[in-house]
């Protein structure tokens, strides 16, 4: 069984010469759920971003949904995508577009039915708990809300790996906590969960596997972890 | 792939409304430019029928002195006759000259007036089956004695021959010009063209920049996200031929009966079939213009 997203060696030095992952070696399985920790710069979203293939290693092996994504070519980029969710911190939802519109889209735009949309995005939004908010748009949503819409657009098309990027980072600690949940429940779905946070309260009371990183290299890798750092 | 274009056109339309100023600049643009093309291409077509007109009215004149000998002259006009590029050679009397004057000359009686004898010389008329020829028919013409002995004034040779002396040429040079100038405007306003599509679809992409955003995000293909774009960049550019067929077809029922009109002894005149091939090529050139224009925005600001 292949790892569903391995790094070797990866090097990322963005011009001319600042160092932002270092030597970075890290195996993670399918169905995981693992959050990546660590300060502002430590390299956090150099390593999403990389997973995405939103830019490409200096050197290393990146493998992901079993695609090697360093030598993938252009244009199959967008199915790679497609494996993957994304959640972000600023939501990036469509200001004109209802939640309902908003989730639909991500389906419409990689070309699914129109009776595939009518019953997956239903299906999602009772999941993510927000079937009585269809027809609101997002000015009309509390930022909690706005990001489960957030969560429905990444998992509406079923991928297998969810990453999110600081998905708790606007919103306040009770609000943070169902977010987490919710991550939680996808992951039981069998989809691999990678957060990166630097959330402290909500890592050490999940109790998952914890990647630590401190100025572009893995420092520490343990399972069931806390946050860690004595400060 | 039922949805798909119905959201394509969706998209390119939506697009077309919300930046129309810029779009209206663009088919303007595009618009005059394909006008140019065609009414440059509607006077080249005229023109070569002026020109193909004309020489087909090229000849050359001998002019025969009074008196010369008959057989003298019909040796010369075997002799002519046995150059592959003379197609006939006429004789025409003193007398058949005059009442062929007389006929060109019926709406100017003041001027039959004045002659009481025939002043006009015999001649040989030559036809050509290439009028470009004409000189080197002209010059074997001078150089054979026969020549010499008939012509209407051995002391000055020259005076005895008539041909349409380089009009042909410079026709073809007037209208090689007037190509060179039509073409070097329609390469400059084709630029134009294409630099005002790519500043409209730069700006189609900027006004979309969050929803192309999540369409990576999500993985729509490539080709998704760049359509809407290439079919607003023709869109705009069909809209630019459409109008410029029109106004082709105005201009061509406005001037044309004008012109014939005021020069009636010209063959000017488009066929419909003409027409025709003119909007194909002006559809074709607009909607080239829109995908390369719109193509290049894509290349240089939408790096999916």
């Amino acid at each position: 069984m292949p790892h569903m997203i391995s790094m070797r060696g990866v090097e990322k030095i963005y011009p001319p010469d600042k160092p932002a992952l270092t030597d970075c070696n890290v195996e993670i399985e399918s169905g995981e759920f693992v959050f990546l920790v660590g300060h502002s710069g430590s390299g956090k979203s150099t390593f999403i971003k990389l997973l995405q293939r939103e830019i490409l290693p200096t050197r290393g092996q990146i493998i992901v949904a079993g695609q090697d994504v360093v030598r993938l070519k252009n244009w199959k980029v967008p199915y790679l995508r497609r494996n993957i969710g994304c959640v972000f911190q600023d939501f990036k939802l469509l200001p004109n577009k209802t939640t309902y519109e908003n989730v639909a889209f991500a389906l419409e735009v990689i070309g699914r039915s129109r009776h595939v949309i009518r019953t997956q995005v239903p299906e999602v939004l009772r999941l993510v708990g927000l079937e009585e908010k269809t027809t609101s748009y997002p000015d009309e949503l509390s930022g909690g809300e706005q990001q489960r819409v957030s969560i429905a657009r990444a998992f509406v098309n079923r991928p297998p790996i969810l990453l999110a990027d600081e998905p708790t980072g606007n919103l306040d600690p009770a609000t943070s906590l169902g977010i987490m949940s919710l991550f939680n429940r996808i992951n039981k779905t069998g989809t691999t969960v990678l957060v990166a946070t630097h959330d402290r309260e909500m890592v050490d009371s999940m109790r998952k596997r914890v990647i630590a990183l401190e100025s572009g290299r893995v420092i520490r890798d343990q399972h069931r972890g806390v946050y860690g750092y004595g400060d | 792939m039922g949805i798909n274009l119905g959201y394509f056109a969706r998209e390119s339309f939506t697009n077309f409304r919300r930046n129309w100023v810029m779009s209206l600049g663009a088919v303007i643009t595009i618009y005059l430019s394909l006008l140019l093309i065609g009414v440059s291409l509607v006077a080249g077509v005229v023109l070569t029928e002026i020109v193909k007109s004309v020489e087909d009215k090229v000849s050359v004149q001998v002019f025969l002195k009074d008196g010369a000998a008959t057989e003298d002259v019909q040796a010369l006009q075997a002799f002519v006759k046995t150059d592959p590029l003379v197609k006939s050679v006429e004789y025409t009397s003193k007398e058949e000259a005059l009442v062929r004057f007389k006929e060109q000359m019926s709406t100017s009686p003041e001027i039959l007036e004045q002659i009481d004898d025939n002043p006009l010389p015999a001649s040989l008329d030559i036809e050509l089956t290439d009028p470009r020829e004409v000189e080197s028919v002209v010059a074997k013409v001078r150089g054979s004695d026969l020549f010499l002995k008939v012509a209407d004034r051995p002391d000055d040779p020259e005076k005895s021959l008539k041909y349409g002396e380089g009009i042909v040429r410079k026709l073809f040079a007037f209208t090689r010009i007037v190509r060179m100038v039509v073409a070097v405007f329609v390469v400059m306003l084709a630029g134009v063209s294409l630099i005002f599509i790519n500043n409209t679809i730069r700006l189609a992409i900027y006004a979309r920049r969050k929803e192309i955003g999540i369409m990576r995000l999500v993985g729509a293909s490539n080709w998704f996200i760049r359509t809407p774009f290439l079919m607003e960049g023709v869109l705009q550019s069909l809209l630019g031929a459409v109008l410029a067929i029109a106004s082709v077809l105005v201009l061509r029922s406005a001037i044309l009966p004008r012109l014939r009109e005021a020069v009636p002894f010209l063959p000017v005149g488009i066929t419909v079939s003409t027409m025709v091939q003119l909007s194909l090529i002006l559809t074709l050139a607009g909607v080239l213009i829109g995908l390369i224009g719109s193509g290049f925005a894509l290349r240089k600001y939408l790096r999916v």
